[in-house]
């Protein structure tokens, strides 16, 4: 009888901890040098039962693809923005042209098709793309809206690392959400229940060999203290934007939002068990977000200052050809010189006493100014290695990320980064000083600014929480030539043609001066609506035009050299 | 945390605009008119002998709203019988979207067979005038006296993708005021694609 009791509660727990899980859900992937993007409103059943949540996509019904691409290759994306309001799409960590960048100045109305290109040159790791539309930017990542981004390289390739998608190579998306009682998606900046790959309460089943995770923090705000239940240790392979030297065998890596690590766990020899990725967040200091513990108010969540599980691992039997160990080395970074530094900017993080414009009484902003669209910032030389200085003054730590280029940690507070974290870099995490009388902090960062002169398109750079960088927290720069610094020289107007004109299938831009080229061009439709956007088009095949209805358009087009606009009428037919 | 302060601003505002919304309970409207599919205006005024109306925003392009078509057709079949017809809102900004423009309004309604009037709010006034914020968004309006006072606000159901197993929230309001009864759940939240209004 005793056996019988204990062989029926043996399964009920068995059940019951079958069923307190989901299986998690892996994001599909496209590979090529094409990719078409669609972003759409969409829902997903994401709570298990009862009202499905009202969601953003891309080509799916909640997150996007994760695009493999390949250092060297020129990419081009099609981005259709199907919502019922603007967006961009920002490529973060990516090095590209500002007018291909995605950030708030590049925006996509309802109905139009963006369509960004670059060569990759980023190093081989785990980025990601995302909407960056200014003061939407938490409503529309809390929608779902985004995406991995893998970069493989030559250097990568040849390691003995788990690469097998979804197998051994898995990607994780970590963020957290606050459900109404009809199951719908609050924007807030902290939710009470942990999303992983947007699964509740996910689990995975990994073989018995070296696993690789690569995570993002892709929440609005909270970080997330990684470790296992089992205190294991695990290894860093990358930064932000790149492979370290070498693997950094941890026991905890503090991933704070915006930054991604890819990391190895060795579950050779495990085929049976179990063990939990947990968020080990009580062990954060009450100024980092996620180590506060609000009671209530439009702070408090249920995993503030707790330790909560993001991924229940079951262990099962190896595949073929499984990764067994570590490599012990991974690549040379050449890091930069502080001594070739052309200048050190100093920015500040600080409260917002006195400031006009925040509103209610204050907000953390950078330079102790509120984030203006329409005010540059800095005019970066082409070609400068700079040192950014930020020193934080607030009582709480900032994620940074500044667009276009990858950087090297120099210091935090005059200490140099630990080992993980001594790689490229597009996020650091500026700490708050501890207590109200506290010392302010400061972070020190080296970057070379050596591509994309733009006059016109700025990059940004900005705290990544979403919160943050929408009420204000942000700012932006533009990389400079001597030849766009220059600004009163004469302004001829571009001179071009377009033809055939009516036109059925292609439509070709002649510029009378043949040295001439287009910075951007757009294409509106007889109500005025834009219909495709083409920074930096190359224009020898012509704009194909065989989707759009009959009728008249327009062709507006923004020349290179003097950034001066016109536009053509046309006709389909 | 001094930047809590501003959120809990925010929070204050939204707040304020959810209670406006509830209370849009027991608000009186009058009669007010539309362009309907078939290019006619229509006028709640028009209709006799009338009890109440099933009002529901709903547009051309959301996912979450397409889901709903046969629901609205049942909806209309039975209650229109018993003088409580349903008539169908787009508020959407047809400026900018182009997908609900006035000829796509037609043709969804002959793909989905609509058997009920299918309105535009061009000026989107009729949205502002009833406070909807998403599609789809649901209203019961009930004749008291000269007047329309509106009786239930919020989701069709609770359940869209599975209608078998969804509380029919517009049904139940309707048939407790078939009965002179008071809606005993006369608000629920609503939610799906964010109706955008022009700034005057």
């Amino acid at each position: 009888m005793k056996k019988t009791i204990f062989a029926f509660l043996f399964s009920f727990s068995f059940i019951y901890s079958k069923a307190q899980y989901n299986n998690m859900w892996i994001p599909d992937t496209l590979s090529g040098t094409t990719f078409n993007l669609n972003i759409k409103d969409t829902f997903k059943q994401i709570v298990s039962s009862g009202q499905q949540t009202i969601t953003g996509g891309i080509n799916g019904n909640f997150w996007g693809p994760t695009l493999f691409i390949n250092k060297g290759d020129l990419v081009h994306m099609n981005v259709k923005n199907y919502l019922n309001d603007t967006t961009t799409l920002h490529w973060h960590g990516m090095h590209l042209p500002a007018v291909m960048d995605g950030g708030p100045h590049q925006t996509i109305p309802p109905g139009t098709t963006w369509q960004p290109y670059w060569t990759v040159t980023n190093n081989a790791a785990t980025y990601w793309y995302h909407p960056h539309l200014h003061e939407m930017t938490e409503e529309q990542i809390t929608k779902g809206i985004g995406g991995l981004i893998i970069v493989r390289d030559a250097i990568e390739s040849a390691l003995a690392l788990p690469r097998k998608y979804g197998v051994d190579d898995i990607p994780l998306v970590l963020t957290d959400r606050d459900f109404s009682t009809a199951n719908q998606f609050q924007v807030v900046p902290y939710g009470d229940s942990m999303l992983t790959n947007g699964t509740l309460r996910a689990q995975y089943l990994v073989p018995a060999q070296v696993v690789r995770f690569r995570i993002l923090n892709g929440a609005i705000e909270r970080s997330y203290n990684l470790g296992f239940s089992d205190g294991r240790s695990f290894s860093v392979i990358t930064s932000d934007g790149g492979l370290l030297n070498a693997p950094v065998a941890v026991t905890k890596y503090l991933l704070h939002a915006g930054e991604r690590v890819e990391i190895l766990v060795n579950c050779t020899g495990q085929n049976g068990t179990s063990v939990d990725l947990k968020a080990y967040n009580s062990l954060l200091a009450g100024n980092v977000a996620g180590g506060e513990n609000f009671p209530n108010g439009p702070f408090a969540n249920a995993l503030g200052k707790i330790d909560f599980n993001i991924l229940h691992l079951v262990i099962g039997a190896q595949t073929a050809n499984p990764i067994s160990t570590f490599p012990s080395t991974l690549t040379t970074n050449i890091l930069l010189n502080s001594a070739n530094a052309n200048i050190t900017r100093k920015l500040t993080m600080s409260d917002s006493a006195g400031v006009p414009g925040i509103l209610g009484p204050n907000a953390f902003i950078l330079n102790h100014k509120l984030f203006s669209l329409n005010v540059n910032d800095y005019n970066v030389p082409l070609n400068n290695t700079e040192i950014w200085e930020i020193t934080n003054s607030t009582a709480f730590g900032h994620p940074f990320h500044i667009h276009d280029v990858e950087f090297n940690i120099l210091d935090v507070n005059g200490v140099a980064p630990s080992a993980a974290q001594a790689g490229w870099k597009d996020v650091v995490f500026v700490p708050g000083k501890v207590g109200p009388n506290g010392t302010a902090q400061v972070v020190r960062f080296i970057a070379k600014f050596d591509d994309f002169a733009d006059s016109l398109h700025p990059f940004m750079f900005h705290c990544h929480i979403s919160l943050h960088e929408d009420e204000g927290m942000m700012g932006q720069f533009i990389v400079t030539d001597k030849a766009t610094a220059i600004s009163d020289i004469q302004k001829n107007t571009p001179l071009f043609s377009v033809y055939p004109n009516p036109t059925s299938e292609k439509l070709f831009v002649k510029m009378d001066n043949k040295n001439a080229t287009a910075y951007y061009v757009k294409i509106l439709n007889a109500l005025g609506r834009t219909i495709l956007m083409l920074p930096r088009p190359d224009l020898t095949q012509g704009i194909d035009i065989r989707q759009y209805a009959k009728g008249v358009y327009h062709l507006v087009l923004t020349d290179e050299e003097y950034k001066q606009t016109v536009s053509k009428t046309f006709v389909i037919e | 945390m001094k930047n809590r302060t501003i959120h809990f601003f925010i929070l204050l505002i939204f707040s304020l605009i959810m209670f406006s919304f509830k209370s849009s309970i027991n608000k009186m409207l009058l009669d007010f008119s539309l362009k309907n599919i078939n290019g006619k205006i229509l006028s709640t005024s028009s209709y006799k002998n009338t009890k109440g109306f099933i009002i529901v925003f709903t547009c051309n392009h959301c996912p979450f709203a397409k889901l709903y078509s046969k629901r609205l057709n049942d909806l209309n079949t039975k209650y229109s019988k018993l003088n409580v017809p349903l008539l169908a809102i787009n508020s959407m900004d047809s400026l900018v979207y182009e997908e609900e423009t006035f000829d796509l309004m037609q043709q969804k309604a002959k793909k989905d067979k609509f058997n009920f009037p299918y309105l535009q709010d061009g000026n989107q006034v009729i949205g502002k005038l009833f406070g909807a914020e998403h599609t789809p968004t649901a209203f019961v309006i009930w004749k008291e006296k000269n007047h329309w006072t509106i009786k239930y606000v919020g989701s069709i159901d609770d359940n869209g993708e599975h209608p078998e197993k969804a509380k029919p929230f517009i049904a139940n309001a309707v048939d407790e005021l078939l009965l002179n009864k008071n809606v005993t759940e006369s608000y629920t939240e609503s939610f799906g694609c964010r109706i955008f209004y022009r700034k005057n």
